[in-house]
């Protein structure tokens, strides 16, 4: 084990590597956790729910998965079905995705990256995560009470005459969407306020640059989602006749409303993952990232467009043709954006040195399956092909290259990268990789089926199938399973680290941005002193030592031997 | 803002000792401006959700109205303009005496803000009591959303029908049945009203008793402080309500006029001429589901408001806010005053139709 400099040698030229007493031992008992007001704690708090929520719809998806074997039952009654798919839907976006990068991570990471002792409004950072926890309990209570089966979009007019627990579920979305609300206020209000001398705008990492343009849609499209489900609650609850059409009302205005901010709401799961990807490929291609502008112009205006984009959901609800138009038109440029990320990405690995470690292999493959989903976004997106793939598994494999192949691979990405900061551990790298290969590898063998399914005409949410889609859907199932045990291998990859896993130093990739300059994991206030900010993607300002294990400043580095140079290369 | 510039560069630069320790200034602030314009950029961004979550509710009123024109022309009738127009003014004072109250915490002026947070105070439950006249009249009307609705036309019917049964129905004893009906209705108004006015005279008394005993008690400070804002709010209401039925029933006594009497209570005359043009579309009730989900929402962020109005007077009680600290102040104020914008757009999309 490499020696790593501690808080109690004072005279090592090197900056602090590891400290006695860091956030997550400076007290103890629960009280210090629940009650905490420390961002990273709270992070942690959020990564841990997150995490079992995700096993969570994970088994729910496993479940659909198994009664797909067959056009016959196997497991599921029809019924069953379809509320596991909606419960599967409503979980994963509300629970799992819309938190985990920006609350989870983001709250970690943040006020960290920025040189800062904490967000803006701690008191606000916890609450909001109660609120998560309390919208959490209404989902499981709508389970408890007879489960809730219109989809995750709780279309009008099914749900309101449907008996399942639609308000309880409603009522979670609300709160949850509150959670959301105050995280991206927070985030917001931190990086405006907080931000260290010498960091300006455009010297921020591009993580922040994501954090904030997701923030920005999370305060201005979830209150839209808010006051739409409290209408459908009402709806529900005293008959009002705004999305009833017995009583005169409009059940396509819902969609509107929906959609107005669930669109948006995609954005809020992309665009923090692009970020991460930014700052990865950055690390580990041991580069300045190519373009740094356009991507984060890029971001703002993804943000943005996003919110012009909503009718695209609706092609077959209705619409007036010009409508339909204007609305497929602004969907392709949409994304223009993404594609102007991709390129910057690709421009950035190019004669990089690239590492492959396991951070790098996850995005990588988001790159990968970020691409598919994309540009399968834009068959969506032109009215013709839409008619015939709407409403089909087409659309299905479509969102979870981008939700699961994206998102969530963003968020394991993520969790890779800065694993060694938040737990001051590292992993096996070995069993990481082992497990991104199985998560890639399953992936695609559980959606790419579903391209093949959706074009040849198998509708989405169906609980059975002609029986010539069967060879198909066994194939996806598979895939199910082996993601499904290579998720369950890469969080055992990670916890067991947290017991048996070598002490991790300050900066063990190289990354150039303020979080490294802290030890690992960082103290409670993260610094003493607020540290000067420069450009957070010059490599070449950090420079590898064996000695510790980890990367340090050229300036402490001096002579010593055995030094490497930015790029990883060993000096002769 | 200015004040908190000034004030904490004078501060700092004359006081080095409390720079650490002053319990004013989070611990993770370098200084008061910061606090202060992390806080002020903090609520902003809240008034836009704000703004962002009513605009669903607008949103969908744009929408109705404009594909049910006559729906709004019709039931908007129904509405107490005099009522209406009597709480904007309330909140609009309320507005003016939460932005003094500001004033006053920059100037550092404890007493003169005590004195506006406690007039704000009162003037949000006077809206409210107006408010539950309003709601209870309407409740007795049958004027509810989409789903309970019943079309005072027919109530009207009903009533002559009622009186057609009873035998001659000459058409001065059909009014008079009319008449009748309505202050049956009006009676129940108030005995549901009364009920609610019960409920809070209790509260007055057991809160006004509590202020009394444990106002010169140093310890008790905040409690005492809690009482005496239930007792403001709850007094707001009761004069709130009290007037409003005392305004109604003057109203009514006044000249009750055929037209007055075949429609309900709260329509005017120049409406009744002109009922044979406007027939009572079929989604009447729409409207009172617009009325409802707006005003209601509306009156939620009022009691909100109450609580955080209340929350600084508290506050104020213990000194808490000084010329370099009064934050909290701004900030509640500048959520009164979106709340208040709120009801100004309210007031005339809703009742100042025609
Ligand atoms: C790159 C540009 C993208 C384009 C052009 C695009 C286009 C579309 C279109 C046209 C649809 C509607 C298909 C239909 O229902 O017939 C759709 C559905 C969907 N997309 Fe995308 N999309 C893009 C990116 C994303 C991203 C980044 C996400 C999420 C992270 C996402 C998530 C979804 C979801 C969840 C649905 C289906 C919702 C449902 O009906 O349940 N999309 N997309
Ligand atoms: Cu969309």
């Amino acid at each position: 084990m490499a020696t790593v400099v501690d808080s109690s040698n004072p005279k090592s030229d090197f900056p602090i590597q590891y400290r006695e007493l860091n956030y997550l031992n400076c007290s103890k008992g629960w009280k210090s956790w629940f009650f905490t007001l420390d961002h990273k704690r709270i992070g942690i708090m959020y990564l841990i729910g997150v995490t079992c929520a995700f096993f969570l719809g994970g088994l729910f998806a496993v479940l659909l998965r198994t009664e797909l074997l067959s056009p016959a039952r196997i497991l599921l009654s029809a019924d069953g079905y379809n509320q596991m798919f909606t419960l599967h839907g409503a979980i994963m976006t509300f629970l799992v995705i819309i938190p985990g990068v920006p609350a989870a991570i983001g709250n970690i990471i943040l006020p960290v990256m920025l040189g800062a002792k904490d967000v803006a409004f701690p008191r606000m950072n916890l609450g909001s995560f109660y609120l998560w926890m309390f919208g959490a309990a209404f989902f499981l209570a709508a389970l408890a009470l007879g489960g809730l089966d219109t989809g995750w979009t709780f279309y009008t007019p099914y749900s309101i005459t449907t008996s399942t627990a639609v308000i309880t579920a409603l009522l979670g979305v609300f709160i949850l969407g509150f959670s959301s609300i105050f995280t991206g206020l927070n985030f917001i209000v931190t990086i405006h306020t907080m931000r260290p001398p010498g960091m300006t705008w455009f010297k921020m990492p591009l993580f922040l640059w994501a954090l904030y343009a997701t923030a920005l849609i999370q305060i201005l499209a979830t209150p839209v989602l808010g006051i739409t489900g409290l209408l459908l609650v009402v709806e529900r609850a005293f008959h009002i006749g705004i999305f009833d059409p017995a009583l005169g009302g409009d059940p396509v205005l819902f969609q509107h409303f929906f959609w107005f901010y669930s669109h948006p709401a995609v954005y809020v799961m992309i665009l923090p993952a692009m970020g991460v990807v930014s700052e990865v490929i950055a690390v580990h291609s041991r580069k300045h990232i190519f373009g740094y502008r356009f991507i984060a112009y890029s971001s703002i205006a993804i943000a943005i467009f996003g919110f012009l984009v909503w009718g695209h959901h609706m092609f077959v609800s209705g619409q007036s043709k010009v409508v339909a138009v204007v609305f497929s038109a602004i969907t392709f440029s949409v994304s223009i954006p993404s594609a102007i990320k991709v390129f910057n990405w690709l421009t950035t690995m190019y004669k990089g040195s690239i590492r492959f470690t396991t951070a790098m292999c996850y995005a990588l493959a988001f790159l990968f399956i970020f691409s598919i989903g994309g540009l399968t976004g834009l068959f969506l997106a032109t009215l013709a092909t839409d008619i015939h793939l709407h409403d089909t598994y087409f659309v299905v494999a479509h969102f979870h290259y981008v939700m699961m192949g994206s998102s969530l691979v963003g968020l394991f990405a993520a969790v890779h990268h800065w694993w060694p900061k938040i737990t001051g551990k590292m992993f096996s790298e070995f069993w990481g990789r082992i497990a991104c290969l199985g998560v890639f590898l399953g992936f695609n063998l559980t959606f790419f089926p579903q391209f093949l399914l959706g074009t040849r005409g198998m509708p989405r949410r169906y609980y059975t199938y002609l029986p010539e889609f069967q060879n198909l859907h066994i194939l996806s199932t598979c895939g199910a399973y082996l993601l499904g045990l290579s998720s369950a291998l890469m969080a055992a990859t990670l916890i067991y680290s947290v017991y048996r896993g070598k002490k991790a130093p300050a900066n063990p990739w190289g990354g150039a941005s303020l979080e490294w300059q802290c030890s690992s994991p960082p103290p409670a206030n993260n610094f003493d002193h607020p540290p000067l900010a420069g450009d957070p993607y010059i490599m070449e300002s950090v420079v590898y030592n064996e000695e510790i294990g980890g990367y340090v400043p050229v300036e402490c580095q001096g002579a010593k031997k055995g030094s490497v140079t930015a790029s990883g290369d060993k000096e002769a | 803002m200015n004040t908190a510039a000034t004030t904490t560069t004078d501060d700092h630069a004359d006081s080095h000792d409390h720079e650490h320790h002053d319990p004013r200034l989070a611990h993770h602030f370098d200084s008061h401006q910061q606090q202060f314009d992390t806080g002020k950029l903090g609520i902003w961004l809240f008034l836009v959700t704000e703004v962002l979550f009513f605009s669903g509710l607008f949103g969908f009123y744009a929408v109705y109205r404009s594909l049910h024109p006559e729906v709004f022309l019709y039931a908007s009738q129904f509405l107490d303009t005099v009522l209406g127009a009597a709480n904007t003014v309330v909140l609009l004072f309320s507005s003016l005496t939460m932005a003094w109250g500001v004033r006053c915490a920059q100037l550092g002026q404890t007493r003169g803000l005590m004195v506006c947070l406690v007039v704000t105070l009162a003037c949000a439950a006077i809206f409210l009591g107006v408010k539950s006249f309003e709601y209870t009249e309407k409740a007795h009307h049958g004027l509810l959303w989409a789903g309970m609705y019943h079309s005072p036309e027919h109530h009207d019917a009903a009533a002559a029908d009622g009186a057609a049964g009873a035998g001659d129905h000459a058409h001065d004893e059909a009014a008079a049945a009319g008449d009748h009906g309505d202050d049956e209705l009006f009676e129940k108004t108030k005995h549901t009203l009364s009920y609610m006015t019960t409920v809070l005279w209790v509260v007055i008394v057991i809160s006004g008793i509590a202020l009394g005993l444990l106002f010169k008690n140093p310890n008790k400070k905040t409690l005492a402080t809690v009482a005496g804002c239930v007792l403001v709010s709850a007094a707001g209401m009761v004069i709130g309500a009290y007037s409003s039925i005392g305004y109604h029933h003057f109203g009514h006594a006044e000249k009750p006029t055929d037209e007055e009497i075949l429609m309900a209570e709260t329509v005017p005359a120049e409406y009744a001429a002109q009922k044979e043009k406007v027939p009572e579309p079929k989604l009447a009730g729409t409207f009172f589901s617009v009325y409802f989900c707006m005003t209601g929402l509306h009156a939620i962020h009022i009691i909100g408001g109450m609580i955080a109005i209340s929350w600084l007077i508290v506050r104020t009680a213990h000194g808490a806010f000084t010329t370099y600290y009064f934050g909290a102040v701004d900030f509640v104020g500048l959520y009164w005053h979106l709340v208040d914008l709120i009801w100004i757009y309210l007031f005339p999309l809703l009742y100042l139709i025609n």
